[in-house]
């Protein structure tokens, strides 16, 4: 596994009781919970910006089996606006923007995300799909509906969290500049 | 564990290490491996159960839980967000008495009330509200702000109404609870 | 706990013969008698709204068709919906402090689905005022009910004039009501004209059944078919009136209402649950549970079951009750249960025949000389009190007990239940002479008993072993004396009880 080595924009709030794994990079303006883990085990993972990640979330940049062992080492980009939450397992090559992933949903390494995504709580994705845009998956049955609009961005909230969060945890210096 | 406590349906002594525990003069017992964010925040009232590697967000807003109530390992109570025209606000998170929460649950509800039996890997939805009792079987997702009415049971995901709970419903939470919590003891030392 | 998330281990016996948990049973204090939801009478005490809490009074839920006016849920995944405030600028945009304008639309949480979705206006209210959808086909519907309304008008009529005519023993032609007058007419050999209000009504045009269909479109055999346009079967069928073919057509739901329920024993009238109003309750006003006046009894633990071995047993009684009882083991006896099946159905039978008897009696005497026309009911059934609904016929217990029970020698006492024990941590001191054979531990109102069982020989390996026994108790009855200073009555009451103890497991 590659050393620990971390990017974190400034603005960006991540505490320091999170799990951090490998080369990661943090957009501004990104809130990284206490116990979330990221994990980049075969390549970097950046991560864009203002994006929402809570408690339990998983990233993991893991190839599929397929694909290992190949000399290029592939980079997990994730954009900008993404909210993850509660307990989430995400193992998405690619990430767009503007996605939710909900409480306890699982997306495999072979699944792509586009933009404006929601993956509903506690919703497996595994075929090897491209999520098209603007979609939400729901229910035990992973029934698809496609919306009119992206979710609404949580900029509410993680103002919220800027305010709060420091006062409780303690938060790893940003060490980038812009 | 679950399938233990049906078969025999009398409850077995449940151990932990003595060391991993620590008991207030209430009678809570917290083990030491959870994250209670904010504990200020945080009001257990007496004989409660926080088991390993549970999260308890008192950061965002105050927690405040019953008597008698069991928080399994790694399940995730979490005050719930509400969003207004100039911002967001949480809102506190108030557990009733007699109320067992299921390993790896995450609870993102208002208001849960007194006899309320929560099963594992559930997610109960931001804003929900949980009236006395009820019941949430195994592997639920219930939507955000979902009522759940009181003598009802929901399963599923989405979760819906599944069945109905019989009448003497708070006295068997009440008994299961009481004997959760006196059998839940250290394991001795020979 | 296993009442709440596992199998049934324990069961009892209701009276009339279905085997259930304790948890599910209720206990008639006036019948002395084991119920269960079965053998009980089902009323609806209160309607109300689960989102909203709110009681609808009956009438409302019946104009609503049993929905909430103000809640409703989600067309595509069945949730509820909530109310959101879509940001508007200033109702007028030219002055900015003009208050801000804010309007409302539905939309639901889980599946992102939103009432403009379907292009549904936003409201300026967000207590309703949604639009709702015209049914196509409210007048067939509409022109079916008012025709069974009226035959049920009609009916009533028939039965109120019936009453009318029965009144008294002798039929006085001077009455001035129509009956009178239609007797009469009878009598002296007119034809009689039926009165106004119990005409039959014209029946609607019946519907017509065709065997040709529109031919189906071309574009469903030429385009390909979009999954995420079309509905779900689930989803058709929550708006049964319409049936939208196509998530375009998908409109919220109004909720379905919820009601709580008070049950009565069927054969004494008394209520044996009857919860208050308050939606959000979870008391009763009246609640006799057996889980309340029965002690219970819980498994513990067994040895391995081995065919034609006797092993030990553990189980564990509680006593529910504020007095002390005392309980005996005794045999299943299920010839007994079969004895009192066959006696309640010789009852059932005499009562029967009494009730025919006295009918025959009566008719010729009340109304002599009206002959009845073939269509009316014998009016002298309506006469009749109003019987409780149908009595419940006990059955036999089905249930195959392959496990012989070693009926202790000895019954043993259970103390009353003491709340205040919970926190007296003191030991407690009894002066129960026990058998040592029979009780292995106690503890306040709980007793853990040893018995002896045997898996009949014949089992094979994987059975489910089944045990039953009789357990008899002492029950005290707290209803209010009848005469001050009584004390209160005290019954032996018995109970069947079964137990699924395991499967057989190999030999050693």
């Amino acid at each position: 596994m590659a050393r620990n080595s971390f990017k974190i924009f400034p603005g960006a709030l991540v505490c320091e009781e999170s799990k951090l794994r490998g080369d990661i990079t943090v957009g501004a303006g990104t809130i990284i919970h206490p116990s979330a883990s990221i994990i980049a085990e075969a390549g970097p993972i950046i991560i864009g910006e203002n994006c929402l990640i809570e408690e339990q979330a998983k990233i993991i940049h893991r190839l599929p089996f397929d694909q290992q062992n190949k000399d290029n080492t592939p980079v997990l980009i994730i954009g900008s606006h993404n909210v993850f939450e509660v307990d989430c397992t995400i193992e998405a090559p690619k990430i767009g923007n503007n996605n939710v992933f909900e409480s306890k949903c699982f997306v495999g390494n072979k699944v792509t995300v586009s933009n404006g995504c929601t993956i509903g709580a506690g919703c497996r994705i595994t075929d090897e799909q491209i999520l098209k845009e603007n979609i939400s998956i729901f229910g035990s049955k992973c029934q698809i509906r496609e919306s009119i609009d992206k979710p609404v961005p949580q900029i509410l909230q993680m103002e919220t969290l800027m305010k709060i969060l420091p006062n409780y945890h303690h938060i790893r210096k940003p060490n980038k500049k812009h | 564990m679950m399938s233990k406590i049906s078969r025999t349906m009398e409850l077995q002594d449940i151990n932990y290490n003595k060391l991993d525990y620590v008991e207030t003069a209430s009678g809570n017992k917290v083990c030491r491996q959870t994250v209670l964010c904010g504990s200020q925040n945080i009001i257990l009232q007496g004989k409660v159960i926080v088991q390993a590697e549970a999260i308890i967000r008192g950061d965002l807003a105050n927690v405040k839980t019953g008597r008698y109530c069991i928080i399994s390992k790694e399940a995730v109570l979490r005050p719930p967000y509400k969003k207004f025209s100039k911002g967001v606000a949480f809102f506190p998170l108030s557990i009733g008495d007699h109320v067992f929460i299921g390993e790896r649950t995450l609870i993102n509800a208002a208001q849960i009330g007194n006899y309320v039996h929560i099963g594992k890997n559930c997610v109960i939805g931001r804003r929900c509200i949980l009236r006395d009792c009820c019941v949430i079987e195994d592997n639920t997702i219930l939507a955000p702000e979902t009522v759940v009415p009181p003598f009802s049971r929901y399963g599923g995901a989405p979760g819906v109404p599944v069945g109905d709970l019989p009448e003497c419903q708070p006295d068997l939470m009440i008994d299961y609870t009481r004997s959760y919590y006196q059998h839940f003891q250290p394991t001795k030392l020979i | 706990m296993s009442y709440i998330t596992g199998p049934d281990v324990v069961k009892y016996a209701c009276t009339c013969g279905l085997l259930k948990p304790i948890p599910q049973l209720y206990f008639c204090k006036h019948c002395l008698q084991i119920r269960c939801r079965f053998c009980v009478c089902h009323e609806v005490d209160s309607i109300f709204c689960g989102k909203c809490s709110e009681n609808i009074p009956s009438a409302e839920a019946r104009v609503k068709k049993n929905r909430c006016a103000n809640c409703f849920i989600c067309p595509s995944c069945q949730q509820e919906l909530s109310t959101r405030i879509a940001s508007k600028g200033p109702a007028n945009p030219d002055d900015a402090k003009s208050p801000i304008k804010k309007t409302y639309y539905l939309s639901c949480y889980f599946c992102r689905w939103s009432s403009r979705d379907v292009g549904i206006p936003d409201q300026p209210s967000a207590t309703g005022g949604w639009p709702e959808r015209e049914n196509v086909h409210i007048n067939r519907l509409q022109e079916v009910l008012d025709t069974y309304k009226q035959i049920m008008h009609s009916e009533k009529q028939q039965k109120e004039s019936d009453k009318r005519k029965q009144r008294g023993k002798f039929v006085s032609y001077t009455d001035k009501t129509g009956v009178t007058a239609s007797a009469l007419r009878k009598r002296i050999g007119l034809p009689d004209i039926p009165h106004a209000m119990l005409k039959k009504p014209k029946p609607p045009e019946p519907a017509v059944a065709k065997a040709e269909v529109d031919e189906l479109p071309e574009s469903i055999f030429t385009e390909p078919i979009k999954l995420m346009e079309v509905t779900t079967i689930e989803q058709r069928l929550m708006q049964p009136e319409c049936q939208p073919l196509t998530v375009d057509k998908l409109f919220p739901v109004h909720k379905q209402l919820s009601i709580k329920q008070s049950l009565r024993c069927r054969t004494c009238e008394h209520n044996v649950s009857k919860p208050e109003y308050n939606p959000n309750s979870v008391k009763f006003k009246i609640q006799l549970l057996a889980y309340c006046y029965i002690p219970e009894v819980r498994f513990v633990t067994v040895e391995p079951l081995r065919a034609g071995q006797t092993v030990e047993l553990i189980i564990k009684f509680t006593n529910p009750t504020q007095y002390q009882t005392t309980i005996t083991i005794l045999d299943l006896d299920l010839d007994e249960q079969a004895q009192y099946v066959e006696e309640q159905k010789l009852i059932d039978l005499t009562q029967n025949l009494e009730q025919a008897l006295s009918l025959q009696e009566k008719q010729p005497m009340s109304l002599p000389s009206l002959p009845y026309s073939s269509g009316s009911q014998p009016s002298s059934l309506l006469s009749l009190p109003r019987l409780p609904s149908v009595i419940v016929k006990p059955r036999k217990i089905f249930t195959e007990t392959n496990c012989d029970v070693a009926i202790p020698e000895s019954s043993f006492i259970l103390p009353p239940r003491d709340d205040a024990a919970e926190y007296d941590d003191s030991s407690e001191v009894h002066n129960f002479e026990d058998d040592p054979k029979l009780i292995k531990w106690r503890k306040s109102n709980k007793a853990f008993v040893k018995l002896a069982v045997t898996p009949r020989a014949d089992l094979k390996l994987g059975d489910e072993v089944v045990c039953g026994f009789t357990m008899q108790h002492i029950y005290t009855n707290v209803l209010p004396p009848a005469v001050e200073n009584k004390q209160p009555q005290k019954y032996d009451h018995k109970v069947r009880v079964f137990l699924t103890l395991g499967k057989v497991v190999g030999s050693e």
